[in-house]
């Protein structure tokens, strides 16, 4: 059984190769540092072991060893901790995109642009390249994987309380109060993430909504910008009716919630499905499908945000920053790294050629074998393409992340209008940002 | 000579381990503690000297203070709650005359202190959570236990499952060490079961509570893992406990400097409340 396995994914390893070389080559890769190196990754990528394999075959000279810290703010503490120490970080770290500028902000990270990754910047999705090179000079990692917006539904509880699958926010609106009447209550039709900013931030990402800029040598903070104002205001409307629920997301409630079929749509980022496929492997399997996010506008280009989706950085303590660039560059650029990052860890590519992979579009396997052997990918590759460019993060972001929390929570009991809520948010998160030295407006 | 160096040679491995791992850490933390945050433009921010300006931060910081009210609530309601249930259990223990049934119930009771507290926070959650706690599907009831008005009384209940078994052990202990002559002496005087209880154990009790209750007060001090590992499943204030608050300031926001600072704080008021719930304890015996 294994066996099989095995073979059926080195003939697809091997499909996939002959599939790319047909369309994008791999890149060029800088040279290789001469002499024996070894490098430290910090990643919590599911079976990256097997893919560094591939790597130390192409370079024998580097040996890679892989730490698996399971990702979470514990990773990023001990990453703090580590620079903060002087010692101790490795050579290579997986850093979500929002978390970026804070570690560039401790100096413990390397501007990459000296390494020339620069060179690389045409072989990324334009979006991700302004994730990690905010300022389109300096490069503070190399992206790695993305979470574009899409919709999940389920299919069959649409078809029950008659709803089609909704193309406009105004189309959703109308469809959850269908869904909440005809069910009595008891199916809502989505759900709003109420203790997951990045979340919320997608959906204003993808009507252009900007939180942070920077402006000449401080920054400027919008968290209660006008697309933000107009999505809050859109989901409280609905929560206010009852007609999405708030269950909190990645809980029990929620698994349970969605798999008993209680709740027929979700905004989920790339990453999302393989979530559902596992979790949900019992429950309501086959029954999902992916569709773009509803729009603003309809008929126009599919606009989209992202949620997640992370990148490597090089630390400062690395002793061979040119082989540890090499080898970021490597993992997420070249085709068998990808594919292995595909099969193993679910990491939807920021590679440009790799938004084109013939193993996203394998029907037969997780995550789209879970969505009824639906190709989700393209819906996905889609989403990406739609990702607005010009969105940045800042160095207080954790901050303001968890204030988002604490604001959300006040809404939802009633206390606070949504602008009143977002105005205490970027009130808030103004004066920490001051508190802890940054020149923002 | 000799004879006054050997004191030192049987003190250097406590004066070795006392300044490696009390001394050198606070002094270390004192020293965090009086660099800010400085950043101009862009770029890595700088750690520059700023003097006793973070322990002014401190103490006009509201999260901060409305954390330590958060503690002294816990203190004025769990801490005694505690106390008083792990005594009566400890007394009912003592009292037990089947030893089958003792060491049952002896055993049963301080089950839930070896269960790392981490454990303890995930187990609760599950059993916190709105859809799926089993007292809301017995009750009928929608209640949110992680819900802000009542998830400081869920962590106290996380709190006291935890540690009231630990300190039934300590209690029962003391009462072990009753010399039973006493109960004899109060028998032949005409006393009653609860007059035994009442002016032989409980008085003779006391300073196995007064143990007790310190290390509860600093404990209660310590509250972190609780918090910490339900924060993922509903909205759990930055300054639920001083720690937490401490922790973020560190961990989230990469101000050492400010995090040294609460913890310096911390530490003191700990020492001054503890001592002083010493003093009163003292004065009255």
């Amino acid at each position: 059984m294994k066996k099989v396995a095995l073979k059926s994914g080195a003939l697809l390893l091997s499909l996939a190769l002959a599939a790319s070389t047909a369309h994008a080559a791999d890149p060029a890769f800088p040279k290789a540092p001469s002499g024996n190196v070894t490098l430290e990754v910090w990643s919590w990528v599911p079976g990256l072991d097997k893919t560094v394999a591939a790597f130390t075959k192409q370079y024998p000279n580097i040996s890679v060893k892989i730490l698996n810290l399971g990702g979470g703010p514990q990773t990023y503490t001990k990453l703090t901790t580590a620079i903060k120490a002087g010692s101790g970080a490795p050579d290579v770290a997986q850093v979500e995109y929002g978390f970026l500028p804070a570690f560039a902000d401790t100096g413990g990270i390397v501007d990459l642009s000296k390494y020339g990754a620069n060179d690389y910047k045409k072989y990324f999705v334009p979006w991700t390249w302004g994730q990690v090179s905010p300022d389109g000079q300096g490069v503070y990692a190399i992206p790695q994987d993305t979470g574009p917006f899409a919709m999940v539904y389920r299919q069959d509880i649409l078809k029950k309380y008659g709803v089609a699958v909704p193309k406009t926010w105004d189309e959703y609106a109308k469809a959850a109060a269908a869904v909440n009447a005809k069910s009595k209550g008891a199916v809502k039709l989505g759900n709003f993430y109420s203790t997951f900013a990045p979340w919320f931030m997608a959906l204003a990402w993808a009507d252009g909504g900007q939180f942070f800029k920077r402006d000449g040598d401080g920054w400027v903070q919008t968290l209660n910008n006008s697309s933000s104002k107009k999505v809050l205001n859109y989901w409280y409307s609905m929560i206010k009716k009852g007609d999405v629920s708030t269950v909190i997301a990645f809980s029990a409630d929620y698994w349970n919630a969605a798999g008993a079929g209680k709740i027929a749509t979700n905004m989920e980022a790339a990453w999302g499905p393989g979530g559902y496929a596992g979790s949900l492997k019992d429950k309501s399997a086959g029954l999902w499908r992916v569709a773009p996010i509803p729009q603003w506008t309809a008929g126009g280009k599919v606009a989209s945000g992202n949620w997640g989706g992370s990148s490597n950085v090089v630390t400062t303590q690395s002793k061979n920053p040119e082989a540890a660039t090499l080898f970021a560059l490597w993992l997420n650029l070249s085709t068998p790294a990808i594919t292995a990052n595909w099969n193993n860890g679910g990491l939807f590519p920021a590679s440009d050629a790799g938004l084109g992979l013939s193993a996203l579009d394998d029907k037969s396997k997780n995550p789209s074998k879970f969505f009824g052997g639906q190709n989700i990918s393209a819906v996905y590759a889609q989403a990406s393409r739609g990702v607005n460019v010009n969105f940045q993060w800042a160095p207080w972001f954790p901050f303001v992340n968890d204030n988002f929390n604490k604001q959300m929570d006040k809404m939802l009991k009633g206390q606070l209008t949504p602008d009143q809520a977002l105005d205490a948010w970027q009130a808030e998160s103004l004066a920490e940002a001051k508190k802890g030295g940054f020149t923002v407006k | 000579m000799r004879n006054r160096a050997t004191p030192w040679f049987f003190l250097a491995p406590f004066l070795i381990a006392f300044t490696a791992f009390f001394l050198a850490p606070v002094g270390y933390a004192f020293y965090l503690s009086l660099f800010i945050k400085k950043r101009s433009g862009f770029g890595p921010a700088k750690d520059v000297f700023g003097g006793l300006a973070n322990y002014a931060r401190a103490f006009t910081d509201s999260d901060f203070l409305h954390s330590l009210l958060n503690i002294l609530l816990f203190l004025v309601i769990q801490v005694p709650l505690m106390l008083v249930v792990a005594t009566a259990l400890a007394l009912i223990l003592d009292g037990v005359k089947n030893g089958f049934a003792q060491r049952f119930f002896r055993t049963a009771f301080y089950l839930p202190y070896t269960v790392p507290s981490v454990i303890a926070g995930l187990l609760w959650g599950y059993l916190y959570s709105k859809n799926l706690s089993p007292l809301n599907y017995i009750t009928g009831a929608k209640t949110d236990f992680l819900a802000s008005g009542i998830l400081l009384w869920s962590i106290g209940n996380i709190v006291t499952w935890t540690w009231t078994g630990y300190n039934m052990i300590t209690l029962y202990a003391a009462l072990q060490n009753v010399p039973t002559d006493l109960y004899e002496a109060a028998r032949i005087d005409g006393a009653s079961g609860w007059d035994v209880t009442r002016y032989i154990k409980i008085p003779l009790l006391r300073p196995a509570l007064t143990l007790t209750a310190i290390f509860s007060v600093i404990g209660t001090m310590q509250i972190f893992s609780e918090p910490f590992v339900l924060r993922p499943l509903g909205y759990v204030p930055d300054n639920i406990t001083p720690n937490t608050y401490l922790y973020l300031a560190v961990a989230r926001d990469g101000n050492f400097g400010y995090g040294a600072t609460l913890a310096i704080v911390l530490a003191l008021f700990t020492f001054i409340l503890s001592g002083f719930f010493l003093k009163n304890v003292r004065g009255e015996s």
